[in-house]
């Protein structure tokens, strides 16, 4: 059975603004220093391209035409998912574990500063004609969630405030992370209601930035660098749209858990995974997901982070990289993020946070609001 | 790369993506739904009977077992508080003072649930679980949106 790893990883720094680069430009950043980190030559040796992206989030309509020259692709195979960049990552693990490719790249980046009406572009992914009309701040929709959870599973809102801190205090031990802060829990919970019981202080800040992986086949992947990470298991789905249709229980992310750990071989998940990195946009959302992904019983995750469970020195460490808390939402390229500090950790190159001897991470998307769909990906080391 | 470290020397091109002039179609299911609340002031949903749930809003086919659904069902216009959360900023950031509460409302067990506002009510006053009914415009005033509903009110 051919294998996936990943041999290269390159990036730009993440800033909330960054406005001397365009969006081509940070894609070429990160593309020339994932290159150089697998030692290859984009024009020779990759055989696809794959980018992921939005055309809203861009400003410009048929996004995937703008692609290749930024990436070393012109007149080569490539084609854009339009959606999180773990989705263009099992993508790239398809073409490779299908024996169709042996060498691929896959793009996802955030320039969401050059956007100036964040909340009316969120707004147009609401149902035009049941959702969009009823107005308002489309993050109410998490307000909504949030109570619901907290209702159905006992989690208080201080567990929640407790995630924030967390992650931000994790971002400070993160040179890629903008958004580090030592803050108490009082200091969430005093910050602004603005959708309750959703605070100010639970939701990420944006951010902009790009990372580009490379993979390939194991056995080549041996031969180019000897620090390989296997890419193990990807899964992913999509709940229904309607908002008024889902619960509160992120069903999306057990689904896309459940293809990813048979494909790993993973069957006790809280014993067998090391670290997790997973979609924390709004802070209650670490917990719920957490919970879905089975790496907490239902209504146990708030109190496990309580005991410190999560933190660094914690049985399973979740979101070491600050989370989007703490490196902020780069939109499309949240799942890349998640995976990149996967990705460091088993390389053994995460500095101030490295874990001692990590051997499988989870990383786990979710396409934000207001829609229910996301993705999960198992790293393994090489032995 | 050699980069721009004089901040007077970055330049931008301000631009406008225009995306507002579209015509949705409400489709089969949104015609029988719109028309019904502007004509009737009722609000229909759409029953899968062998999974035995009803859709509102209503569609045509059913997200379990993908029948087509046909089965239109008068849910009334009383429900219940399944969540809701007090919004305190619009889309611009600027405070909302009265904030604005906003709920899904559950008409039974069965039943999907539908997104709208409530009023007639304070925020510190409200509670999942609370019931409460649909507050119509004047028929007059109805045209065929889901803002013909105003909002959700508690039963007194
Ligand atoms: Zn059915």
């Amino acid at each position: 059975m051919r294998e996936v790893s990943i041999v290269g990883i390159g990036y730009t720094s993440f800033s909330p603004v960054t406005p001397d680069l365009s969006w081509k430009e940070l894609m070429f950043e990160a593309a020339t220093r994932a290159y150089a980190d697998a030692g290859i030559d984009p024009r020779k040796d990759v055989q696809s391209f794959i980018t992921c992206a939005e055309d809203y989030w861009e400003g410009f309509s048929i996004f995937d035409e703008f692609t290749p020259d930024q990436l070393g692709a012109a007149l080569r195979l490539m084609h854009t998912v339009a959606g999180d960049g773990l989705l263009g990552l099992a993508n790239a693990y398809m073409q490779i574990k299908t024996g169709l490719f042996d060498i691929v790249v896959v793009e996802a980046h955030s320039k969401i500063s050059d956007l100036l009406t964040y909340e009316d572009v969120l707004m147009l992914a609401f149902d035009p004609i049941y959702e969009a009309p009823l107005g308002g701040h489309p993050h109410y929709l998490a307000g909504l969630e949030m109570r619901e959870y907290l209702a159905w599973t006992g989690t208080t809102e201080e567990e929640c405030a407790a995630v924030a801190v967390k992650n931000k205090w994790n971002a400070l031990r993160n040179p890629l992370a903008p958004y580090g802060a030592a803050i108490a829990r009082e200091d969430v919970l005093s910050s602004p209601y603005l959708f309750a019981p959703l605070k100010k202080l639970e939701i990420a800040p944006l951010v902009d930035g790009a990372i580009v992986l490379v993979l390939a086949e194991g056995e080549l992947a041996r031969r180019l660098t000897d620090k390989a990470v296997l890419l193990e298991g990807i899964g992913w789905s999509s709940e229904s749209p309607w908002v008024g249709t889902r619960l509160p229980d992120a069903r999306y992310a057990r689904l896309a858990a459940e293809l990813a750990y048979a494909q790993a071989g993973i069957t006790n998940p809280i014993q067998e995974i090391d670290l997790a990195e997973v979609d924390d946009r709004f802070a209650y959302k670490e917990l719920q997901h957490l919970e879905a992904l089975g790496l907490a019983r239902p209504g146990e995750a708030g109190q496990l982070l309580l005991e410190g469970a999560f933190d660094l020195d914690g049985q399973l460490p979740v979101n070491l990289s600050g989370g989007s808390l703490g490196m902020g939402d780069a939109v499309e390229a949240g799942g890349l993020q998640r995976a990149l500090e996967i990705i460091l950790q088993l390389r053994g190159e995460a500095g101030a946070r490295q874990l001692p001897d990590p051997e499988v991470g989870l990383a786990m998307s979710w396409r934000g609001l207001p829609h229910g769909s996301g993705a999960v990906a198992i790293f393994r080391r090489e032995a | 790369m050699e980069k721009i470290s004089k901040p007077t020397e970055i330049k931008h091109q301000l631009g406008h993506m225009e995306v507002d002039h579209y015509h949705y179609t409400v489709g089969l299911a949104g015609e029988r739904f719109f028309t019904a609340l502007r004509e009737e002031g009722k609000l229909l949903g759409a029953r899968c009977e062998s999974c035995g749930v009803t859709y509102i809003p209503p569609r045509i086919y059913c997200e379990e077992c993908f029948a087509e659904l046909d089965e239109y069902v008068d849910l009334g216009l009383e429900g219940e508080v399944r969540s809701f959360t007090i919004a305190r900023i619009d889309r611009d950031g600027r405070p909302l003072d009265p904030p604005e509460i906003r709920a899904l409302i559950s008409f039974g067990e069965d039943t999907t649930d539908l997104l709208h506002l409530l009023g007639e009510v304070e925020p510190e006053e409200v509670y999942i679980g609370m019931e409460v009914e649909a507050v119509l415009k004047p028929k007059r005033e109805r045209e065929g949106k889901v803002t013909d509903i105003r909002y959700f009110r508690p039963i007194k």
